[in-house]
């Protein structure tokens, strides 16, 4: 369509005046497509990064035209430019044709595009001349920005037909290129004023002929306006560049929001998908460095990595509200928040751990830093406690025996979960290496074997659902035993505490690697490495 | 940590053992629940079992453990005590029912309401109250 656009294009630039004068409402259609095609030559990336503007552009370059043939005929002041806006492409030339129709030529800067084009087609015939593309596309630039620039086109086109028709019409075109090239910042949009202008500099002669001509009275009328009020001429200028350039930008949000709406949708049907994916029990691929991920693993590492935007923000309203010394009925509702907000978290890896558990122990879900501490998949309770018991420095009697008591009680615990687990690790070690291994899967009761270690992997699973019960119960725990104020602060604490974790496993990741090379031996294993590699992706993931 | 005597498979078949058949399970349960401060039911291969085994241990406490896998009547045990531990949240159906404890002849439940109760404090005096924990 581009190439069939273009091709018409050229045909309508060499012999415009021939079209133009057969064909009336479809003239305009050429030109879009030529809009389209010259903007899609010009600005490839830029227009097509933004095909919802495509519409807009090329409705854009209907109004330029319309623009440039108002300046021909044009004696006044043009005042409809909000109704040019909001109808469509066709709608507006019909609405300008009838408005020409209906309305003296003095006071048309919108007037039908097919009649004008048709009359001065005719009348410039003769002094047609065929530049390159890029010449008169400036030269029907610099025509379509003074039109716009100028809602009284007798303040511009009037100093410029005189001088134009001494001088060469290029010094015209710069000039006046100097006057609006900061009009449009926007390129796509920017795009259709110079493909509109892509008929001949001979649309330049011809609008001025007219005015030249025909329009004497009609400048006349422009001139005793513009003598009047000479100052307002440029004010209105002014006001008509604001007028432009905001329905340029109301236009040009209007797409965005098009496309992020589009692209939302989009994201809610993958979610939805990835869903359906999960409970169906497709699995894409153990979890490994490479990064494959189970479908459920894909959709927690999302769901955490909006937490992560989330307790950012409640970090935020705890640093604010503490500071505010507010009240602590208001305090202890965000302390509240930011409890369900844990426990949020703790409901989300719940969930996954009952599809894939080792997603979660592994923790290829939080940064290197926090897997430095990964205790069963997430953080050891007594070690937070450690932290908190120096951070909360003015406790009571009563509260200091509470968290010691805690911290005694998650020790016990924690130290029954690791050896529950070495228990697991022994006994799966044992069933894996049951028979002789030297006859590798030959062993005859095999699958027997394999039945028995699948059983205790599954147990694996229960600890890892204890060892979460144990964190979230800690973290309750702490909130009963400490007042409002103090649990803030301790929210707060341990929320930074993460975040310089995820900073320095950042910093880790982006530090200098000049000597990785002389590192290769020394490190452990080829995968590590490769984990750090990875990093960028899991920059913002932390270890809970 | 005693191993009551009755889950000793090598017992036979006597008068005891023909009179505890004639038991429900769930009364059986109730019946091994009270004869000991603290009653522990498990499975010798299950590792969670374990691991509330050494919290005890580790708290001082010396509770009275039934294998269900070295018990004839296990399964009826199990399932007993399946409906029993049903109501108060396990961690999804997958989960073995085992272990299952009861302080003084009371359910306190599965593994994570052990964790809970020990964290928020109330499993000492609960200990305390029973007699299996002193000081």
């Amino acid at each position: 369509m581009v190439q069939g656009e273009e091709s018409s294009w050229r045909m309508a630039s060499a012999h415009d005046h021939e079209r133009a004068a057969v064909h009336l409402n479809q003239a305009a259609l050429p030109y879009h497509g030529g809009v389209q095609a010259h903007a899609s030559a010009a600005l490839p990336a830029s227009f097509l990064d933004f095909q919802p503007a495509a519409a807009a552009a090329a409705y854009f370059g209907e109004l330029e035209e319309a623009l440039i043939h108002g300046a021909a005929n044009a004696g006044g002041v043009g005042h409809h430019p909000g109704s040019m806006i909001t109808s469509d492409m066709h709608s507006a030339k019909s609405a300008a044709a009838g408005y020409l129709a209906a309305r003296p030529p003095t006071l048309e800067i919108f007037p039908s595009w097919p009649m004008r084009h048709q009359q001065q087609l005719h009348s410039g015939n003769s002094q047609q001349s065929v530049g390159s593309t890029t010449d008169s596309s400036s030269a029907r630039n610099t025509m379509a920005q003074m039109e716009l620039v100028s809602p009284g086109p007798a303040s511009s086109i009037r100093p410029s037909p005189p001088s134009s028709s001494e001088q060469q019409p290029q010094q015209q075109r710069q000039e006046v290129m100097m006057v609006t090239t900061d009009d449009y910042s926007y390129k796509p949009a920017f795009a259709p004023p110079p493909a509109t202008l892509a008929a001949a500099p001979s649309f330049q002669q011809q609008l001025q002929l007219p005015l030249h001509g025909g329009d004497h009275d009609k400048r006349k009328h422009g001139l005793a306006r513009k003598d009047g009020k000479l100052v307002d001429s440029k004010t209105e200028r002014r006001l008509a560049q604001n007028r432009e350039a905001a329905k340029k930008s109301r236009l040009r949000k209007k797409a965005y929001v098009q496309n992020l709406e589009t692209s939302r949708v989009r994201l809610q049907q993958m979610e939805q998908e990835l869903q359906r994916a999960r409970s169906q029990g497709t699995f894409l691929g153990g979890c490994s460095g490479s990064g494959d991920l189970s479908s459920g693993a894909a959709v927690f590492d999302m769901e955490y990595a909006r937490w992560l935007d989330d307790d950012g923000k409640r970090l935020a309203e705890l640093r604010g509200a503490l500071q505010a010394h507010l009240v602590d009925g208001n305090l202890g509702l965000i302390v509240e928040e930011c409890m369900r907000h844990y426990d949020e978290l703790f409901g989300l890896k719940e969930e996954l751990a009952r599809s894939d558990v080792f997603h979660l122990l592994t923790g290829s879900w939080a940064t290197p830093a926090e897997r430095c501490f990964f205790w069963i998949g997430g953080f050891r309770p007594s070690d937070i406690l450690k932290i908190l018991i120096q951070q909360l420095d003015p406790l009571t009697e009563q509260q200091l025996m509470g968290i010691y008591g805690l911290k005694q009680s998650s020790e016990q615990a924690e130290e029954a979960l690791a050896q529950g687990l070495q228990q697991l690790h022994q006994s799966l070690a044992d069933t894996v290496a049951a028979g002789t291994l030297n006859e590798g899967a030959a062993v005859p009761n095999y699958m027997g074997l394999m039945a028995i270690a699948l059983d205790k992997l599954a147990s694996l699973e229960g600890f890892y659902q204890q060892a979460d019960n144990l964190r979230k119960q800690t973290l309750h725990q702490m909130r009963r035993i400490l007042t409002t104020r103090q649990a803030a602060r301790c929210f707060l604490s341990i929320g930074e505490y993460y975040r310089r974790l995820r900073a320095l496993s950042n910093l880790w990741a982006s530090r200098p690697r000049e000597n990785f090379i002389g590192t290769d031996s020394l490190s452990p294993t080829g995968t590590e490495l490769q984990g750090l590699h990875h990093q960028p992706q899991q920059n913002q993931f932390s270890g809970f | 940590m005693q191993y009551a005597a009755e889950q000793a498979w090598y017992m036979p078949m006597g008068p005891a053992a023909a009179a505890s058949s004639m038991e429900s399970a769930v009364a059986r349960v109730e019946r091994l629940a009270s004869e000991s401060a603290v009653v522990v039911f498990s499975v010798s291969s299950c590792c969670m079992c374990h691991a509330v085994k050494r919290l005890f241990c580790g708290m001082g406490v010396h509770p009275t453990v039934h294998e269900l896998d070295l018990d004839p009547r296990g399964r009826e045990l199990e399932r007993a005590l399946a409906r029993l531990v049903a109501g108060f949240g396990a961690f999804g159906s997958a989960a073995p029912v085992v272990p299952v404890v009861f302080i003084g002849g009371r359910l306190v439940g599965a593994m994570d309401r052990v964790m809970a109760a020990h964290i928020n404090g109330s499993l000492v005096p609960l200990l305390k109250d029973a007699g299996a924990l002193w000081l």
